[in-house]
């Protein structure tokens, strides 16, 4: 009985190892670029592959960049979530465009006159939210230049005590 | 009546390994994305949720196979029942930090589970687990206990 459990153990041991191996060669480019931090450049260095379809990508940004960026008014921040969540609470100053609203409208997602080169924040519940990032896709195919993405989120930027409001869209 | 627990087993057996598959294909097709559910339990490093996202899935298909195929089952759902107490562990401690997260346990950046609704599944899957657990060592103590080829499981 005892040689049987190390065998399994063997076998688990084993099962573990090679199927983790797989992955890790499988994902190795992913992996070589995370190691190195530039996950976010990988994005960009896509589609120069195929200069066809060459779209810029938007770019991710940090807590304190988001936070200096809104303190000089250098740029404008667009909550992607849906009006309900919005009203319960979003960052101080944001601007309420639900993904779903600017899906509907790809070419002219945003109602308010903003020039092209204006820099544009999208954010929506952190991580582990992608409207943000689809928010700021459509924005940069209608022609906005400069988009980026606050992966962060309104769930760190209320922990970390910054400005929120309630209400209001 | 053994002969109707031996099928219910393999169903669950079966059941089981196809939940693992189906939650590591999801997953390999989008890394990026399973690294960033990863990143929001705020568990692991950086490198570790890229490093996590590029091999769990594969852990999750081997062993997923394994359940279905029906060989080397009792590796194949140890490894299952130990992934669904870390997956258990991981919800719990984001419940306890009040982290209102996506599980990231199927479909990434699809309609969002909640950490609760996603340990009541983990349990489910744990019970399952044990269920073939215990079949198999019923199995084991048949007349061709310990026997199989001796070939590498993958």
């Amino acid at each position: 009985m005892k040689k049987n459990w190390l065998g399994t153990a063997l076998e688990i041991l084993l099962i573990v190892a090679l199927s983790a191996s797989v992955g890790i060669a499988w994902n190795r480019t992913l992996l070589t670029s995370a190691w190195r931090g530039e996950v976010a450049a990988r994005a960009e260095a896509a589609p120069a592959a195929n200069p066809a379809n060459a779209v810029a990508e938007p770019m991710p940004l940090g807590l304190m960049q988001v936070k200096e960026l809104l303190d000089a008014k250098q740029a404008m921040l667009l909550d992607a979530r849906s009006t309900t969540s919005f009203a319960e609470g979003h960052i101080k100053g944001a601007l309420n465009l639900p993904l779903e609203e600017a899906g509907r409208n790809p070419s002219r997602p945003l109602q308010v006159k903003v020039p092209a080169e204006a820099s544009l924040i999208t954010y929506c519940n952190g991580f582990s939210c992608h409207d943000s990032m689809e928010l700021a896709k459509i924005l940069v195919k209608a022609g906005y230049a400069n988009v980026y993405v606050y992966e962060g989120g309104f769930p760190e930027w209320r922990d970390a005590g910054y400005p929120v409001a309630k209400g209001g869209s | 009546m053994s002969q109707l627990k031996n099928y219910l087993s393999a169903a669950v057996r079966i059941a089981l390994g196809a939940v693992f598959i189906y939650a590591a294909v999801l997953k390999i097709a989008d890394p990026v994305a399973f690294a960033g559910s990863v990143a929001a339990y705020r568990i692991l490093p950086y490198f570790g949720s890229y490093l996590t996202a590029a091999a769990l899935p594969f852990v999750e298909l081997a062993c997923g196979l394994l359940l279905v195929l029906g060989y080397r089952v009792r590796s194949g759902a140890l490894i299952i029942g130990v992934l669904n107490l870390v997956f258990i562990a991981a919800l719990a401690s984001a419940i306890v930090r009040g982290l209102d997260i996506d599980c990231g346990c199927f479909k990434q950046g699809g309609e969002k589970t909640t950490p609760w609704a996603a340990l009541a599944r983990d349990l489910l899957f744990l019970a399952m687990t044990w269920f073939v657990l215990k079949a198999e060592a019923r199995r084991g103590r048949g007349p061709e206990a310990g026997a199989g080829p001796e070939a590498p499981a993958s």
